[in-house]
């Protein structure tokens, strides 16, 4: 029994020199890159703008309330919930991290256009293409504490494309 | 008398009688007590050698004393009868010696011989039955956790000592046992909170605030494993634990502690925020004794605490006082005063994994004001030896604030009464029946916890109940508890809800060192008041109150056994536990929005097993004790873990005792948190950043009596090797930290 508790106490010694928690790497895994815009609508029916970043395509309105809220979410907006990307510019660059890794698989620009909370107050305005095929969205993937660069989106206010819900 | 009346001289020879008349009524009036005494001396039965500290209680009155130095105790004052004693001590088994009988003047002497044990098996406990009972007797799993291991842990708060208990874990300030409770975001705590047997959660969330518990008089922590609302009522889903306050010394004492302890840096110098040395100190001062029937306790505390990380630090002032008066050997009656002022920063989560010991930048600013206290009373009459009651009321009032930058953000206040009747009556000895009744009454008055369409509506809440449970020892080895308790329950204006919860167990002596026991009880908790009403709005969605929510419920069922071998001591229980209607945080949406809403949706199921060995080396120069408990959770809706459970928890100590040096260690594992609520990503970078627990404490004291000083130093290293971890999502917990302790009396 004392060679047990021996064994026991080394054990525990040596438990306690496992890991432990760690900073991560100064790299925060997300994507990033410039958005263009052209033909801005009035002021009043740009409530919000974000670029949003969805795991699962195609969506509907369910899946959509689903990624956002659900447990975990698979969609993500940028910037925050309570914030705007910026209002008549010619274009914005963005950093979207941290984001969990993963696969991405529809990037795009999505606009509230009156303050109802409801699906039928937003609309896709820009979608990130697939580079190689431009009729489909791209895909962007990436790992932990890895930063995908040259993310580029353009949203044409008058040619919003073709709207997942 | 004759030998004295032939040595008078021949004159007064003929008023011998008269003067022996003279003589007996002086003495009756002058000399000889109505009242008679027991005296006597302890010691070891083994070794012969007296036993200090030993408490000797007259079954059925308030009358008792310890034994001093010699092992020598003295009750006197006691009216002529026949008593019964009991004699007890930790480490040695409980004796009851009964017939004394006590004439007016005269004084009975005892010789009592203790037989030593191992300490687990006869610790005297409460909370199992609401009444004094061995751990042998009880049907169900208990641990308990004394004065001595609070003192030489430098226990600040009661949570820190939780966290050394065989089968409990604790998520920051929500404890768990045996994987009852999960996180539930700081509302309602699905282990009830006791202090000295009542009621101790907050009014208005109805959590548990360790904070104002005075750990520094605490006598022993009681925890008892398994739904226990069959005696307790409301929140006794998980377990019960009880916090059994001190009596006064049986002299004047004057007693102070000083402790300091500086926090290391942390291994990366990513977290190091602060070039400055962080301490947490604090010092106690009490003063306790008794005279005559009065007996007095008095406490302040005043501590410190700099916090490893940023917009941390608290500051606490806190008092404590306990009066008691006997009002004859069979009837007493007290009150106690508590009452904690505390301000500290507002640190919910960190910024990021990055910058671990700094808070998120919206709570940079944050700072928390909370003042809590109690106003207990109680009274106790033995009515005869084999009948006693209890009645007890207390107010438990609660204030606190949230301040951002210099503007109130939420304000609560609670006001929480309750009060109760006990009676314990021993209709024979293997017969014992106790009965209660208790109501409750809180009041909220909150921005956060408004009646639901009513501004400035205050919720209350109003509760009764009535308990039964008879102890029946079948054969002289074989004994069975069963007992129900009725529970009515209003809110405001919501429909009452009634909750019957039954209980049933078992002991069984297969000898006289093996013990099995069985336990079946059901548990329930009501929804708290900031579970139905909370009502606010934050960045990302509304939070809306939900009127229609319904008590969580629970069924456990307990097999056990305790086998001792010599100087070891083994146990094992197996469990289950069926989780019914648990109270969850869901984000749901209608045509005005998203909105999180608490509500009822798991059902769930809890099996597991536990194994405790405890052992004395080397003629108890050496003690360890080693605790394992598996725990297998599961969403029976999901199909998947349970979230915030760990599946594997150890628990390992060993001390060592030498004349006036001690040391001990523990070391404690809890494997990685399996799944947590994935929707707290949305508002904690890294959330999904946790590991394995594996903390490890080491511990020295020394006692200066031998240099002729009342005092006691003490070191203490706590997380020996600097583990990084958390056991709540983005909230690192404490680095390695280095303490000094000096205790003594005057």
């Amino acid at each position: 029994m004392n060679r047990n508790l021996l064994l026991i106490g080394l054990l525990a010694a040596l438990a306690s020199c496992e890991d432990g928690l760690k900073p991560p790497p100064n790299v925060e895994a997300g994507f990033g890159g410039t958005i263009t815009f052209s033909s801005w609508p009035p002021r009043d029916s740009v409530k919000n703008l974000w670029l949003f970043a969805s795991q699962p395509y195609p969506l509907d309105s369910v899946k959509i309330i689903q990624g956002l809220f659900s447990s975990p979410p698979s969609i993500f907006l940028y910037p925050a919930f309570d914030r705007s990307l910026p209002y008549s510019v010619d274009s914005v660059e963005y950093k979207f991290a941290p984001l969990p890794a993963g696969r991405y698989r529809y990037i795009g620009v999505i606009q509230q256009f009156n303050d109802v909370l409801s699906v039928r107050s937003f609309r896709v305005v820009g979608v990130y293409q697939n580079p190689s095929d431009t009729t489909q969205p791209g895909e962007v993937e990436f790992r932990e504490f890895e930063f995908v660069p040259g993310i580029n989106l353009h949203v044409n206010f008058r040619q919003p494309p073709p709207q997942p819900f | 008398m004759s030998i004295f009346v032939n040595h008078l001289p021949n004159h007064f020879k003929n008023m011998a009688p008269l003067l022996l008349l003279v003589l007996i009524l002086a003495q009756t009036v002058a000399g000889q007590s109505p009242f008679g005494t027991i005296s006597g001396r302890v010691v070891d039965l083994e070794s012969g050698q007296p036993l200090s500290g030993a408490n000797i209680v007259v079954r059925g009155t308030f009358r008792g004393t310890a034994t001093d130095e010699e092992g020598g105790f003295k009750i006197a004052n006691l009216p002529p009868g026949v008593y019964s004693v009991v004699v007890s001590m930790i480490g040695y088994e409980k004796a009851t010696i009964s017939g004394i009988r006590v004439d007016a003047a005269a004084e009975v002497q005892l010789d009592i011989k203790l037989k030593p044990t191992i300490i687990a098996t006869e610790q005297i406990v409460i909370t199992a039955s609401r009444r004094e009972q061995s751990l042998r007797e009880v049907p169900v799993s208990v641990s308990t956790v004394t004065a001595q291991q609070l003192a030489e842990r430098i226990t600040i708060t009661v949570d820190d000592a939780l966290r050394y208990v065989p089968g409990v874990n604790l998520l920051q300030d929500q404890v768990n046992i045996r994987g009852s409770t999960g996180y539930s975001r700081g509302v309602g705590s699905r282990v009830l909170l006791l202090l000295d047997g009542i009621p101790y959660l907050t009014g208005d969330t109805g959590e548990i605030s360790w904070e104002t518990i005075p750990v520094h008089q605490i006598d022993r922590i009681e925890v008892v494993k398994g739904a226990g609302s069959a005696l307790y009522g409301s929140s006794a889903l998980g377990g019960v634990i009880n916090i059994i306050t001190k009596e006064a010394p049986e002299g004047k004492e004057i007693r102070f502690r000083l402790f300091s302890g500086l926090y290391d840096q942390p291994q990366f110098p990513e977290w190091r925020w602060s070039s400055k040395s962080r301490f947490n100190s604090g010092v106690i001062g009490m003063l306790g004794g008794k005279s005559g029937p009065l007996s007095y306790v008095t406490s302040v505390y005043r501590g410190v605490d700099e916090s490893y990380r940023e917009n941390d630090a608290y500051h606490r002032w806190g008092f404590y006082s306990k009066l008691k008066y006997d009002l004859s050997p069979t009837q007493s009656g007290g009150i106690s005063v508590n009452y904690l002022d505390r301000t500290h920063g507002n640190f919910f989560w960190w910024k990021s994994l990055r910058e671990a010991t700094r808070p998120d930048d919206e709570q940079r600013n944050g700072n928390v004001t909370s003042r809590r206290g109690n106003l207990s009373l109680f009274y106790k009459e033995f009515v005869s030896d084999k009948f006693f009651y209890t009645i007890r009321g207390q107010y438990f009032g609660n204030f606190w604030r949230d301040d951002s930058a210099g503007r109130v953000n939420n304000v609560s206040t609670s006001h929480l009464f309750h009060a109760e009747v006990q009676a314990t009556y021993e209709i024979s000895p293997a017969n014992i029946l106790t009965l209660g009744a208790s109501t409750n009454y809180d009041l909220v008055n909150s921005n956060l916890f408004e009646l639901a369409g009513q501004r400035g509506g205050s919720p209350e809440g109003v509760g009764g109940a009535f308990y039964l449970q008879d102890e029946v020892s079948i054969l002289n080895d074989l004994k069975v508890t069963a007992g129900v308790r009725l529970d009515l329950h209003k809110v405001s204006m919501l429909e009452s809800a009634t909750e019957a919860t039954p209980r049933f167990g078992f002991t069984y002596d297969v000898s006289e060192s093996a013990t099995l026991r069985g336990s079946i009880g059901a548990g329930f908790r009501y929804p708290s008041i900031a579970e139905i009403f909370t009502e606010t709005a934050t960045s990302v969605a509304a939070v809306r109150p939900n009127l229609q929510l319904r008590a969580e419920r629970s069924l456990s069922y307990e097999l056990g056994g305790s086998q001792r071998l010599g100087e070891m001591h083994f146990d094992l229980s197996f469990f289950q536990t069926e989780l019914k209607d648990l109270i969850e945080a869901g984000i749901s949406q209608d045509s005005t929005g998203f909105f999180v809403q608490f509500d009822n949706v798991v059902r769930a199921r809890i099996q597991g097993a536990e194994v405790g060995i405890g052992a004395n080396w080397f003629d108890r120069l050496l003690s360890t004790d080693v605790g394992y408990t598996y725990i297998w959770a599961r969403d029976l809706q999901k199909e998947a873990p349970l979230k915030f459970r760990p599946r594997h928890m150890f628990y390992a100590s060993a001390s060592v005792q030498w004349e006036a040096f001690r040391s001990s260690c523990d070391y404690r594992f809890i494997s990685r948190i399996e799944t947590i609520d994935e929707n707290l990503s949305a508002f904690v970078t890294h959330a999904d950043a946790r590991v394995p627990i594996h903390v490890t404490d080491l511990r020295f004291s020394y006692l200066l009596a031998g240099f002729g000083l009342p005092l006691q130093l003490g070191m203490n290293v706590k997380n020996l090797f600097n583990y990084h971890y958390v056991e709540l999502v983005g909230n690192l917990a404490p680095v390695r930290t280095f303490f000094v302790s000096l205790d003594g009396s005057l």
